[in-house]
């Protein structure tokens, strides 16, 4: 079994330490600058088709994913020097709960899951006015707002999200990703809260970043 | 027939002039009076005003107490945010640590005023109807009390990756819970409706409900001075089933009817009551003769033809406020177009 597999399985059994002890004996061998490109980043995208296709992945072995990146990024940071561990590949983007909307587990491994994947992370936390997400994504330069929310009735806030990002002039240019669990029981949701994409899960939502971050350039043009 | 003589029929088995349904209606209540949700979640009396202006309404066949499971949170501390289109949500979890557990006192459900609220609101209820419909209170599960006071995450961490912790979490909670949940039954309430996230197959794997969440319940249901119905709070609770079947004081199992009835009713066996339906917090998505087709469906189509011990509600959370009325009288009309259809023979 190859080291993608061992850790998808040790997630599986929720074997937060053994998948770390795993982590760090391939680190030792091949070098910390390695793990996150060659081993974690392909691994959540296992654990992503694991959990989109299969009912029996449960939203503990998802966080136990999220607390074994997590757990692995923090040693990478520790590894690198100060100013390397700023340096992302990806991003910056936005994320944070709606307002009046305090469910903050999916966001938070949705964070996590990102910075795993190479992409900077600004999380404005819970309860996140709509103004406050364009103000920040403008303030550093996010071209994907990620709105999470839980419940049908706090999903709905989403579209003041929507609205203030079309009266600002910025419809395109900053994409507006939509999550939560509510979004997996009402089909067609994102759209009637003016969403540009959703994903089923954390996981996904790394690749609908990439995309929306894409489509965001092909708009305007960039970098 | 009134509400209380169809589910204790449903409950018997007996024939019906119709079968039962319940709507979660715990929240439109506020809608029928005018009440804004602050007040409506903190005076019992505005409540259970909601609750009768529900019954006159749609005439359901069983009322709920208070569907609002935040102040339970706010009763061990946590911070609580009110909304006015929703129930109120925890804002602040009261607790961080297991140390922080350990020295947490417990609420009183005869002093603190948010489990006053759920206990005064069951008596107002069960006394304006005096026994022709009767009132189910909803708590939380004791496996899902601690979400409301240390969170999800916190909590999720602590079954995970502290088992001893947890199991020392859930030994301090069952007899809160025990205590909360009789002085419901004291009050009036027919029922507990309990919903029980952390034994969902969504939110955990089986080992932990089994190991952990399964003996827990037990502790706290064999306790109960009546019965109750595990909730699927919404998530996924089929493949967990049989987990949960043969608990004591639980009557029955409400779950989405999308993971299969039949196959339910082949796990829990022949007596407990099924309880499904359109899912509430979708109901304001649809029209009334698309919510009456999915109730027509539910009842004829799906093997409940059969089923004595089946009852129509609305599954997950609360029904939004801006439904309209119709689609939830359509809920009833499905129901007495259909009558008692159901097999003498079985």
């Amino acid at each position: 079994m190859d080291i993608q597999q061992s850790l998808l399985e040790m997630i599986r059994q929720a074997d937060r330490s053994g998948a770390n002890a795993l982590l760090d004996a391939w680190a030792g061998k091949h070098g910390h600058e390695r793990l996150l490109a060659e081993v974690l980043e392909p691994t959540l995208l296992l654990i992503g088709e694991a959990w989109r296709s299969s009912e029996s992945f449960t939203l503990a072995q998802a966080y136990v994913a999220s607390k074994v990146a997590e757990d692995a990024l923090l040693r990478i940071a520790e590894q690198r020097k100060a100013d390397e561990v700023q340096t992302r590949r990806k991003g910056p983007v936005v994320i944070g709960n709606i307002q009046e909307d305090f469910h903050s587990l999916g966001r938070r491994m949705l964070g996590i899951f990102l910075s795993a994947d190479g992409w900077m992370v600004h999380d404005l936390g819970n309860d996140v006015p709509a103004a406050e997400f364009v103000d920040k994504a403008v303030e550093v330069g996010a071209r994907v707002i990620g709105a999470s929310a839980m419940m049908l009735t706090t999903a709905r806030n989403i579209r003041l999200l929507r609205e203030e990002i079309d009266r600002r002039g910025l419809t395109g240019k900053i994409q507006l990703a939509v999550g939560g669990a509510v979004f997996l029981v009402c089909p067609g949701l994102d759209k009637e809260v003016g969403g540009d994409g959703t994903a089923r899960t954390a996981i996904e939502a790394i690749g609908l970043f990439d995309r929306l971050w894409q489509e965001s350039v092909g708009k305007e043009g960039g970098p | 027939m009134n509400g209380t003589e169809r589910i204790m029929g449903t409950l018997a088995g007996t024939p019906l002039d119709r079968r039962a349904f319940i709507p979660v209606l715990s929240l439109y209540g506020a809608r029928l009076t005018g009440c804004p949700l602050e007040r409506y979640y903190s005076d019992p009396a505005a409540y259970a005003q909601g609750q009768m202006a529900v019954n006159k309404e749609f005439g359901p066949d069983l009322l709920l107490g208070p569907f609002a499971f935040a102040l339970i949170g706010a009763a061990f501390g946590s911070q609580i945010t009110f909304s006015s289109v929703q129930p109120p949500n925890i804002r602040k979890p009261a607790v961080a640590s297991l140390e922080e557990w350990d020295r947490l006192v417990l609420p009183d459900p005869d002093t603190n005023p948010y489990l006053l609220y759920f206990r005064e609101s069951v008596r107002l209820m069960a006394a304006g109807l005096q026994g022709s419909v009767p009132v189910g209170a909803c708590l939380p599960a004791p496996i899902d009390i601690p979400a409301l006071v240390m969170g999800m995450e916190g909590w999720l961490d602590m079954v995970l990756f502290d088992r001893s912790g947890a199991q020392r979490v859930l030994e301090k909670v069952n007899p809160f819970f025990v205590r909360i949940a009789n002085s419901l039954f004291a009050a009036g309430a027919m029922v507990a409706v309990l919903p029980c996230a952390f034994a969902s197959p969504a939110v955990l794997m089986r080992e932990p409900v089994e190991a952990l969440m399964r003996p827990a319940l037990k502790q706290a249901l064999e306790q109960l001075d009546g019965p109750s119905v595990l909730h699927h709070t919404g998530a996924p609770l089929l493949e967990h089933l049989d987990i949960l079947v043969g608990l004591p004081s639980a009557i029955g199992f409400a779950l989405s009817y999308q993971e299969g009835l039949d196959k339910a009713r082949r796990v829990a066996g022949p007596d407990p009551v099924l309880f499904s339906g359109p899912h509430g917090p979708g109901l304001a998505e649809q029209d009334a003769g698309q919510v009456e087709q999915v109730c027509r469906e539910i009842l004829e189509e799906r093997g409940r033809e059969k089923d004595r011990h089946f009852i129509l509600v609305t599954t997950g959370a609360d029904v939004p406020l801006d439904t309209p009325p119709e689609n939830i009288h359509a809920m009833r009309k499905a129901l007495i177009a259909i009558g008692w259809n159901v097999s003498a023979d079985v």
